[in-house]
């Protein structure tokens, strides 16, 4: 599973060294709101809590959550 | 001046909160300034619902300081003899009997902008069930790098919870649990239109992880069988890694999003899920998305379907949680946001509603084990930015 985890990070330095910065006057189609993802200010979201307390497997979302005892 | 003032502000207030009541639902809100009160229903094939009700406010208190105030209140409703598939547990006293249960959490945080590249937040948060509680802190560094194309967010959290029983004669019996979670995000720009974001979590457990009130078949030799309280190790050690990589795409103004997790955990369970979300501009204020979600895991190492009880010890393990079984799951949604700025700007004295949006998402999830469940979910969202 360290093999993922390095694997992922390879990936990323690779975008991050390869890419062209991108200018703050190029964000517009960044900025729109179907590009922002679910997440609410340091909370899980309705969504990610379903899932984590259904099925074995939590985390890898931006949000913290937990404290329920649905997910016993 | 000052009373008009006041009579506007509280005529706004008013028209905010009756339109939230009116359509029943809530508002939804981002990491921007904003109000957000949302409605969760969901129901599954077991007639198990659970009804929650989320508000949330983000606002800039200080010079550079977002405080955020969130309360949700959650109602769950089980039905006679089925066990508790929406994962709630069920006390000793009520095993034959359908029951209902509220669970209340509130967050408190705070997040400071620490100059133009830097930000530091903090949040307290508290829940509480008849038969569970949790406390918890949890802290975040964000720092944005070069010209803000990278975006490097570390995260930490501890959890002190009480996992509660209440026997058949009434009585409350508490084990404790702890769970230290740190992870990570690492956001890139890639492109005008395109984004990468890799999230990693590492997630430890201590303390008592069964179920105090789920009991396990054991198969003996006789015609009869046996039922033995479950019995999960008590640490457990969980790791996930997300990738997603999202896209704009302006020859048809809509958005693709795509991503990956591999989970895994000593328990011996791992998991992979693929998701994809598309969301396209109908017209200038209305959003159609679609959302589609596979997963798969492994069984936990203890899980077996039947227990033998020449097999076991008083300290085997053994479980009755279809969550540490082998099992496949699809989730299906659809969703609608619409932003009434233009429609509402036309009315000059309503023109705060300006900053109003309304978002409905419907999912259904299906598993192979012959669970399936449905979720609506409406959210409104009032932007306190202009």
């Amino acid at each position: 599973m360290k093999k993922v985890f390095v694997g992922c990070c390879l990936i990323q330095i690779c975008f991050m060294s390869g890419c062209a910065r991108v200018k703050p006057y190029e964000r517009e189609y960044l900025a729109d709101p179907i590009m922002q993802g679910e997440t609410q200010f340091g909370k899980q979201s309705l969504e990610d809590k379903f899932f984590s307390t259904r099925e074995g497997s939590i985390g890898g979302a931006q949000g913290i959550g937990g404290g329920c005892g649905c997910a016993k | 001046m000052i009373e008009r003032f006041k009579a506007q502000f509280f005529l706004k207030a008013f028209f905010v909160f009756l339109t939230f009541e009116i359509l029943g639902v809530g508002f939804l809100f981002s990491q921007d300034q904003g109000i957000q009160y949302t409605l969760y229903y969901f129901s599954d094939t077991g007639n198990n619902s659970v009804l929650t009700r989320s508000f949330n406010i983000v606002k800039e208190v200080f010079d550079k300081t977002l405080m955020m105030i969130d309360i949700e209140v959650d109602q769950v409703e089980v039905p006679p003899i089925i066990d508790g598939a929406t994962g709630a547990s069920r006390p000793a006293r009520q095993h034959l009997q359908s029951f209902e249960k509220s669970r209340g959490q509130v967050i408190v945080g705070l997040e400071r902008f620490l100059g133009d590249n830097t930000t530091l937040g903090g949040n307290l948060y508290r829940s509480y069930e008849a038969d569970y509680a949790s406390l918890s802190a949890a802290g975040i560094f964000r720092q944005s790098l070069f010209q803000k194309n990278t975006t490097l967010t570390l995260r930490g959290q501890w959890n002190k919870d009480e996992v509660g029983e209440i026997t058949k004669d009434d009585r409350y019996l508490g084990n404790w649990k702890r769970v230290y979670t740190g992870g990570g995000n690492l956001t890139q720009l890639i492109s005008p239109t395109t984004v990468l974001e890799i999230n990693a979590d590492y997630i430890m457990m201590r303390g008592f992880l069964s179920d105090p009130y789920r009991l396990v078949k054991i198969e003996n030799l006789s015609p009869n069988f046996e039922r033995w309280l479950e019995h999960h190790p008590d640490e457990r050690e969980r790791k996930a890694v997300t990738v997603y990589l999202r896209r704009y795409l302006p020859g048809i103004k809509g958005g693709l999003n795509g991503g990956y997790r591999y989970y895994w955990d000593d328990w011996s369970v791992d998991s992979h899920t693929a998701f994809f979300n598309f969301n396209k501009y109908v017209f200038k204020d209305l959003i159609f998305g679609l959302d589609l979600r596979f997963y798969s895991q492994s069984q936990a190492f203890f899980f077996k379907e039947d227990y033998q009880k020449a097999s076991l010890t008083t300290n085997s393990y053994i479980s009755a949680d279809y969550k540490l079984n082998q099992f496949q799951s699809t989730n299906f949604g659809v969703s609608l946001k619409y932003f009434f700025r233009d429609l509402l700007s036309q009315f000059q004295e309503h023109d705060f509603l300006e900053n109003l949006s309304v978002e409905i998402k419907y999912f259904r999830y299906f598993n192979d084990l012959n669970f399936a469940g449905n979720i609506v979910q409406a959210s409104l969202l009032y932007s306190l930015i202009d």
